[in-house]
């Protein structure tokens, strides 16, 4: 069924997105069951549904991918609706359609809406129906003199990209038309090398361009609204790591066009439930639309907090067939929200990914700071999984307001056991270019590093560390060197013999 | 005690007496140093407060302070004078090692293979993520001990470069 009532929620995930559909659910007074691998026995998730299943091994393709599984832990523990969360099997209309088939509630969009809008062409085929905007292109399967000829037609820049590509592989742009040829010819070799299908097609290289998402809600009495705006340019090797809405780059009148443009989209697939319309603007304020997310994002808190709509809830309401909460579509957002994604990635070493035991963690609060993870002090950090260990979402009324209160939540938090980026967001959360809203999809590829800072570090700061480092190593080496137990005289007695120099001076 | 702290090239003489006070190129600090668990330090000096990271590895201590890494060395006095003897501290060693579980997607060089710092060894993929392991100097690659497709545990050996001879 794509709706109808139901009694219990089975969360076809782990990790925070987990965690935060089982509040959801917790909120409307719905039980949840919670499915976990064998990694995943202590996860936050586990803990905080009201029952649990054990569902095989910590390879996502012997747990969290086991369709037959997840049906079979629905049937016997009754429940009747699935939730699928983000990544993992959200966007696969094979389960989707198991699950209907199962006679059991989906919490998302039709199957045939999710295979629509995941096939690049398809999806491109059915969004331009009702005039949605594309990046100029060429279909796949054409032939090299034609290919040529488009380009020029196009206009250069372009970009050559595979057909079996994606999330920034199999792409090769290519500046001057002269040199088009030579880059085709090693487009398609490298294609074929890395995917076994030469095929390739050629768009518009935009340049300077911002990824703008529209969120959508939809139910199925015909509703179709927009939730405003989500500017998701802070990105890396096409992962986003920081979010904001508004977008600095949207005026009431672009965000009113773009929001009708993105509901033309996804009334083109007949979409009913949350999803997002991704979109490229360029420099001129042209866009165009780039692909639909089926399911809830990583980053719909920022909508959340400047909407007042509890995006979770609403997918739950409009999955039992009831009509949204909010019935307009949103043109004025209520103050600004910035979202900063928590990886174990180490900044200063390429993002590296860090894995380990979270040995101690202290959340930022404070007015205006919103944490969503599904992780704790003393919770492990596999290599099995993403490297998200958690959302620190901040609130203000203006932009301003929401990039102090996301600085002082960042030197708040606290993480140890591993290498984590809080570093990188409070050297972006300095950078005059980002606080300025200057920056395109490239910024933090092109044109950021962990090595420059705004300031330099003051003397004192120097001096301090000094000292820090060498009472630490002090401290090291007098443990090492002494079998027996110190002396008494550690720590706080630091304190104790400055007042006594200050004293006998 | 007498030690010297190394930060982005300056040098800071810093003494600790055993009775734990704190001169600093000869000018007494008032230090408060406290553990707070695990790698978390509380430092007050002259009433500003902080708090730090601090965390060690062989002879680097990373500090981790006003949102910032610091990367600091030590020296103590027998260090200082080794030092002093051999000239600047062995550059690091020809071994790549696996930062993390994970599965060798591609090996990006060859057996014998000239190499500079920084270069791309390995593609090592985990958490979803390729990770570009790269040679820690310049020099020959002289065993390679994976092949794409391998799964690895952390620290495994996966590469060994023979280091170009020292520049004199």
């Amino acid at each position: 069924m794509q709706t109808g009532p139901f009694n219990k929620i089975l969360i076809a995930n782990r990790g925070e997105i987990a965690v935060r559909i089982i509040r959801a659910a917790r909120d409307l007074g719905i039980p949840t069951v919670a499915v976990y691998s064998d990694v995943d026995r202590t996860a936050l998730h586990v803990r905080y549904a009201d029952e649990a299943v054990h569902i095989g091994g910590p390879r996502p393709a012997e747990s969290y991918l086991r369709m037959d599984k997840l049906i079979e832990v629905a049937r016997r523990t009754g429940a009747d609706a699935i939730h699928p969360g983000y990544g993992f099997l959200a966007e696969n209309a094979e389960f989707a359609g198991q699950v209907m088939d199962e006679g059991l509630v989906w919490i998302g969009p039709s199957p045939s809406a999710i295979a629509t809008m995941g096939d690049k062409q398809a999806a491109r085929t059915a969004v331009r129906r009702n005039k949605v905007p594309l990046i100029p292109g060429t279909e796949p399967g054409i032939r090299d003199e034609e290919l040529i000829h488009a380009a020029s037609r196009i206009g250069f820049p372009v970009v050559i990209k595979a057909v079996a590509g994606g999330g920034g592989k199999g792409m090769r742009p290519v500046q001057h038309e002269e040199d088009f040829a030579e880059s085709l010819a090693t487009a398609r070799r490298e294609a074929e090398s890395a995917f076994g299908n030469g095929d390739v097609y050629v768009e518009k290289l935009l340049e300077g361009a911002r990824h703008i998402e529209f969120q959508i809600l939809a139910d199925a009495h015909g509703n179709t609204i927009h939730l405003g705006e989500r500017e998701c340019s802070i990105q890396r090797r096409h992962q986003k790591l920081v979010e904001e809405a508004p977008s600095v780059f949207v005026d009431a009148d672009l965000r009113g066009r773009m929001g009708e443009m993105a509901i033309a989209a996804a009334e083109s697939v007949g979409y009913v439930n949350a999803g997002t319309i991704e979109c490229m603007v360029d420099r001129d304020k042209n866009y165009y639309f780039l692909e639909m997310n089926t399911r809830l994002q990583v980053e719909h808190p920022v909508t959340e907090l400047v909407t007042g709509v509890d995006l979770a809830k609403e997918q739950i309401r409009i999955a039992r067939g009831r009509r949204m909460g909010p019935t307009e579509s949103l043109l004025e957002p209520k103050g600004w929200a910035i979202e900063c994604r928590i990886n174990a990635e180490d900044p200063y070493a390429n993002f590296m990914p860090s894995t380990g035991q979270i040995t101690t963690m202290i959340l930022p609060t404070g007015p205006g700071v919103r944490v969503d993870s599904g992780v704790f002090s003393g919770s492990e950090i596999t290599p099995y999984y993403d490297s998200l260990i958690a959302k620190l979402i901040t609130w203000g009324e203006t932009r301003s307001e929401a990039m102090l209160r996301m600085r002082r939540a960042l030197s708040e938090y606290r993480i140890m056991g591993l290498k984590h980026n809080i570093p990188f967001h409070i050297n972006l959360l300095n950078s005059i270019s980002f606080i300025a809203g200057q920056f395109d999809t490239t910024f933090v590829e092109r044109r950021f590093n962990m090595n420059t800072y705004e300031q330099d570090p003051t003397a004192s700061d120097l001096e301090t560390v000094a000292i820090a480092a060498t009472l630490y190593a002090h401290r090291k080496r007098q443990l090492a060197s002494q079998v027996v137990a110190p002396a008494k005289r550690d720590a706080s007695n630091w304190k104790w013999m400055g007042r006594f120099e200050r004293m006998h001076r | 005690m007498k030690y010297v702290a190394i930060i982005n090239d300056q040098h800071y003489e810093i003494e600790i007496d055993n009775t734990g006070s704190v001169l600093v190129n000869g000018e007494a600090r008032d230090v408060d140093f406290l553990n707070l668990g695990g790698s978390l330090f509380s430092v007050i000096t002259e009433n500003r407060s902080f708090e730090a990271v601090i965390d060690d590895d062989e002879d680097k201590i990373a500090v981790m302070m006003t949102g910032r890494l610091f990367e600091t060395q030590v020296l103590d006095e027998r260090a200082m004078l080794m030092m002093q003897r051999r000239g600047a501290p062995a550059s690091g060693s020809g071994e790549v090692h696996a930062p993390m579980p994970g599965l060798i997607v591609e090996v990006t060089t060859q057996q014998g293979a000239a190499v500079s710092q920084g270069d791309t060894l390995v593609i090592l993929e985990s958490m979803k993520m390729q990770n570009e392991l790269k040679s820690p100097t310049d020099g020959l690659v002289s065993a390679i001990h994976i092949e794409a497709g391998q799964a690895v545990d952390k620290n495994d050996l996966l590469v060994e470069i023979k280091p170009a001879a020292e520049k004199s």
